[in-house]
């Protein structure tokens, strides 16, 4: 299977829509047309129990008209051609209706500006081609895994091991651009629970890429570690509620950059009067120390994508430099109305769904310090490792972000004592502020970003391990 | 396209059982940012899930045959590659080996209400209906405005039938209606963010809850930080759903299931109390329950036929049985439940406000930032978004900070409200109250 070229039936649909999109334009000022289709394979392995499976496809095209005020969409998961040709008249009929009813948009906001023109199609770069392997030897791989975790400790009541291989494939049209992309993104978890026969705890090693499966390798020393960090587990404690130095790893870092962070400098935050960050625009929000960057061009990252779903073409973006607010970021509606410049974050769960601002791989970069230096340095605190959840608050720009556990820190050496699980709360732009040391390491954890509770994208996280101030609970 | 997927499944060499779910989808979604529309869309879509189980003898030897099965999607397009979606699932079931299970046969399910008849003739009209009672509601709300919201109207159809006999066809809406609203104060504005999920229009109360989030709006502008220690706290409405049900990731719903008790994950044993210390609230009592009217995990049978059901779980603290899907029955040697459904808890015994009593501090929380319970552990630590501190009945605006417990521990010792709430996947008491939980404040 050549997964790099266009699937066939997105190939054939995508051949229509220069047509469509000229129709509809004969009637609005600006239309475009964008073509999805999501899917893949899932294996799953767990004590007595394995399922190779669909990852279930999504499949559809969205038409987008503007009104001269706003967007207006029409979406179906039937992509004949007659089909296709048919939801746009009716589209196109719906949509003049409306501009000449009762229900008249507001006056113009002015054209869009559909970009330079462009042909281009894109695929991910991998090493090991997945789909070179068959789904019997992906499934081995797993049962691997599984059985090799399984015997390292008698406390282990199951282990979970699930790979995922998804191939996003996207093909956008308006009258300047032609662009298709496809985007492989893999995940392999192993999840290991454990008891004491009292109570049951688990703990879990991941890695995500977009990419081949080089990537997402785990090794022996990957098993182990999480087989021994489940079980200590069992041994947690609840953290003494307070405020404390804090060591974030990575994966910590990340979910401070994402949630508490990213989410209040979409702009469409800007837009709905939601974002307290607007009032930090050119000013000094974070520590010196500080630098974040959204960035949807990220060789390998698993929020990795070429050119968003508005047809704009992925590039980095410094949202904090030096710790000055520089901007944030923006699909096409709300880059028209606050009329700034356009960064390529403007994203859909699927075409059933609206696009939305949405991050990419968003990340602290790099410091000087390294770890260890960053440990020695802390009289007492805690070492916060693995997130679980976050929660944006752009408004009031309270901090949520749950880690599973955290390892006290006493004159400056990692004590074993365990706290589980822990929450970090607190005033963002005082957390950011706070950062005192920046970690000379780097990296990028994947997961799924929802924007309040739905429209679920991939997105990683990460950037190095920080120093930093936290009230804790 | 269901019979034509039906045709090809029956005719699929390997094919030893089968289940297939059609489902058309059609959903209306309304935007506006302020008072101007910030987008209107229509999306439908068609789509038929299928799950093929093949029977064959193990990889790793013996004379038992043993299932393996997979799911796939066909969508419109694969019709014309049918064969090959199907021969490939095939081909998935047959890689994996778990001990053989069967499927539903033809039972009788029952008639639940889940439809809202406006909803599916005029979908446009209730939303924008709902977003007219919005803005008017705030009109006569001091110095709250309307930041954004989002309304989406949905009607599904979904057709099931699978190789035992099963056919049945289900009708339903689904209402989500989203909104963000501010408050402005002397140098400030603070944000109240709600998104209700329903089955019918008629049961969201727009002005009332459009006065109940105005003035938490309001109240954050005046919002202090809760103080550190252990302190009694009561949760309330939407906050209390999301600490209880968690969008059905509840560890309430994920220990009772025959699916972890398999899985060696689940501690919990029929006829052994839920608690691992001794209870000292109020009895506590759980029901799934599928057949509740517009209840939106409610359904006339699940995924794979098993009719919907009312079903005890959990009576005065003790589990009275796992609920469980066909093979999850059949591998734990229990009768078949079905899908969970909503969750029900029996009102309390105490009013409302007699929970709120008390020399304090206590603590009253009205949103969380997020609140999901570790969905095996029952551990949870959540940023509380707004509450009240109370003191001799005198309430302070609070929010920061976070409360953090066991969902177990914290339900042995609950005191519930008489009042009750249907809030979508979930009906019980409005409120409940923890004597000893520990606050992370100032």
């Amino acid at each position: 299977m050549n997964w790099q070229a266009l699937p066939p039936e997105l190939s054939n649909a995508s051949e229509a829509l220069p047509t469509l999109v000229a129709e509809m334009e004969r009637k609005v000022p600006y239309a475009a047309a964008l073509l999805c289709r999501n899917g893949g394979l899932q294996v799953q392995v767990r004590d007595r129990e394995q399922s190779v499976t669909e990852i279930a496809p999504s499949q559809g095209l969205v038409l987008s008209a503007w009104n001269g005020a706003y967007f207006e969409e029409m979406a179906s998961s039937d992509l004949s051609r007659e089909h296709m040709f048919g939801l746009a008249r009716g589209f196109m009929g719906t949509v003049r209706a409306r501009l000449r009813g009762a229900v008249r948009p507001v006056a113009s906001d002015g054209s869009i500006d559909p970009g330079q023109a462009q042909r281009a199609h894109y695929a991910t770069a991998c090493v090991e081609d997945p789909t070179a392997l068959s789904a019997k030897e992906k499934l081995d791989l797993c049962l691997d895994l599984q059985t090799r975790a399984r015997k390292l400790d008698p406390r282990i009541v199951n282990v979970q091991v699930r790979y995922a291989e998804t191939l996003e494939s996207k093909a956008f049209v308006n009258r300047a651009r032609q662009l298709s992309q496809n985007v492989l993104r893999l995940r392999l978890t192993v999840m290991v629970f454990v008891s004491d026969g009292q109570q049951l705890q688990y703990d879990w090693v991941g890695k995500d890429a977009s990419g081949g499966l080089e990537a997402i390798r785990l090794s022996d020393d990957d098993l182990r570690r999480v087989c021994e960090s489940a079980v200590a587990m069992l041994g947690a404690k609840k953290v003494p509620p307070g405020m404390y130095d804090v060591i974030c790893c990575p994966d910590v870092s990340g979910v401070i950059a994402h949630e508490a962070f990213g989410h209040g400098v979409e702009l469409d935050m800007f837009l709905k009067d939601r974002a307290r960050s607007e009032q930090y625009l050119g000013k000094p929000i974070a520590s010196p120390l500080v630098d974040i960057l959204d960035d949807p061009s990220y060789l390998g990252g698993h929020g990795t994508y070429f050119f968003d779903d508005e047809g704009q073409i992925s590039s980095p973006t410094y949202i904090i430099r030096h710790g000055v607010f520089e901007r944030g970021l923006s699909d096409l509606y709300s880059a028209h109305r606050l009329r700034v410049p356009r960064s390529a974050n403007g994203r859909r769960e699927s075409f059933e769904r609206k696009v939305y601002v949405r991050m990419s791989n968003t990340f602290f970069g790099r410091g000087k310090t390294p770890v260890s230096e960053m440990i020695e340095s802390v009289e007492r605190g805690v070492y916060l490792e693995h997130s679980s959840s976050g929660m944006e608050d752009p408004k009031g720009w309270g901090m949520q972000v749950t880690s599973q556990y955290g390892v006290e820190i006493l004159n400056g050496k990692l004590t074993g004592r365990r706290f589980a699980p822990i929450g970090i709360t607190g005033y963002v732009p005082d957390i950011l502020q706070s950062v005192s040391a920046v970690g000379d390491d780097f990296k990028l954890s994947g997961g799924t970003c929802g924007k309040g509770h739905k429209e679920w994208v991939p997105v990683s996280s990460g950037g190095p391990h920080l120093k930093l101030k936290a009230r804790l609970g | 396209m269901l019979q034509q997927v039906i045709d090809a499944l029956r005719r699929q060499e390997g094919v030893h059982d089968w289940c297939a779910r059609h489902v058309e989808k059609r959903s209306t979604q309304y935007y506006v940012i302020g008072a101007r529309p910030e987008s209107r869309r229509v999306a439908t879509s068609e789509r038929v899930v299928v799950t093929v189980m093949n029977d064959h003898a193990p990889a790793a030897g013996g004379p038992e045959l043993v299932r393996g099965e997979a799911d796939v999607t066909v969508l419109p397009s694969d019709l014309l590659r049918l064969a090959d979606k199907l021969s490939q699932a095939v081909f998935m079931a047959r890689l994996t080996d778990n001990p053989r299970y069967g499927l539903p046969g033809p039972l009788r399910h029952p008639v639940v209400e889940l439809a809202d008849p406006e909803m599916q003739e005029r979908p446009q009209e209730v939303a924008e209906r709902l977003v007219g009672q919005l803005t008017r509601s705030l009109a006569a709300e001091k110095n709250v405005r309307l930041s954004s919201a989002e309304v989406f109207v949905e009607e599904s159809h979904v057709h099931t039938q699978n190789s035992r006999g099963v056919d049945s066809h289900q009708v339903g809406t689904h209402l989500l209606f989203d909104w963000v609203l501010l408050a402005a104060g002397d140098a400030d504005e603070m944000e109240s963010h709600v998104a209700f999920e329903r089955r019918r229009a008629a049961d969201l109360d727009v002005p009332a809850l459009a006065q109940r989030y105005a003035e938490h709006a309001r109240d954050a502008l005046a919002a202090g930080t809760p103080k550190t220690g252990t302190f009694p706290v009561v949760v309330s409405d939407e906050a209390l759903d999301e600490l209880v049900v968690s969008e059905g990731n509840s560890p309430l719903i994920l220990r009772s299931s025959a699916q972890l008790k398999y899985q060696q994950i689940s501690p919990w044993e029929v006829g052994q109390s839920i608690f691992t210390q001794t209870p000292s609230g109020d009895a506590f009592t759980l029901y799934a329950n599928a057949l509740l009217p517009f209840g939106t995990r409610s359904g006339s049978l699940d995924g794979e036929g098993l009719p919907g059901q009312r079903l005890s779980i959990v009576e005065n603290g003790v589990l009275t049985r796992f609920w469980a899907t066909q093979r999850y029955a059949e591998y734990l040697g229990v009768p078949p439940t079905g899908a969970f459904g909503n969750l029900e808890l029996p009102a309390g015994m105490h009013s409302f406000a007699s929970l709120l009593e008390g020399a304090g501090p206590l603590y009253h929380i009205v949103a969380f930032s997020a609140m999901s319970p570790d969905p095996l552990t029952g551990d949870f630590v959540g940023e509380i978004r707004l509450g009240y501190e109370l003191h001799n009945g005198q309430a302070r605006p609070i929010r920061g900070g976070s409360i953090g417990g066991n969902l177990f521990d914290v339900l042995a010792a609950a005191r519930w409200s008489r009042e009750t709430a249907f809030l979508g996947d979930y009906a019980g008491p409005r409120a409940v109250r923890f004597p000893q939980v520990t606050v992370a404040g100032a």
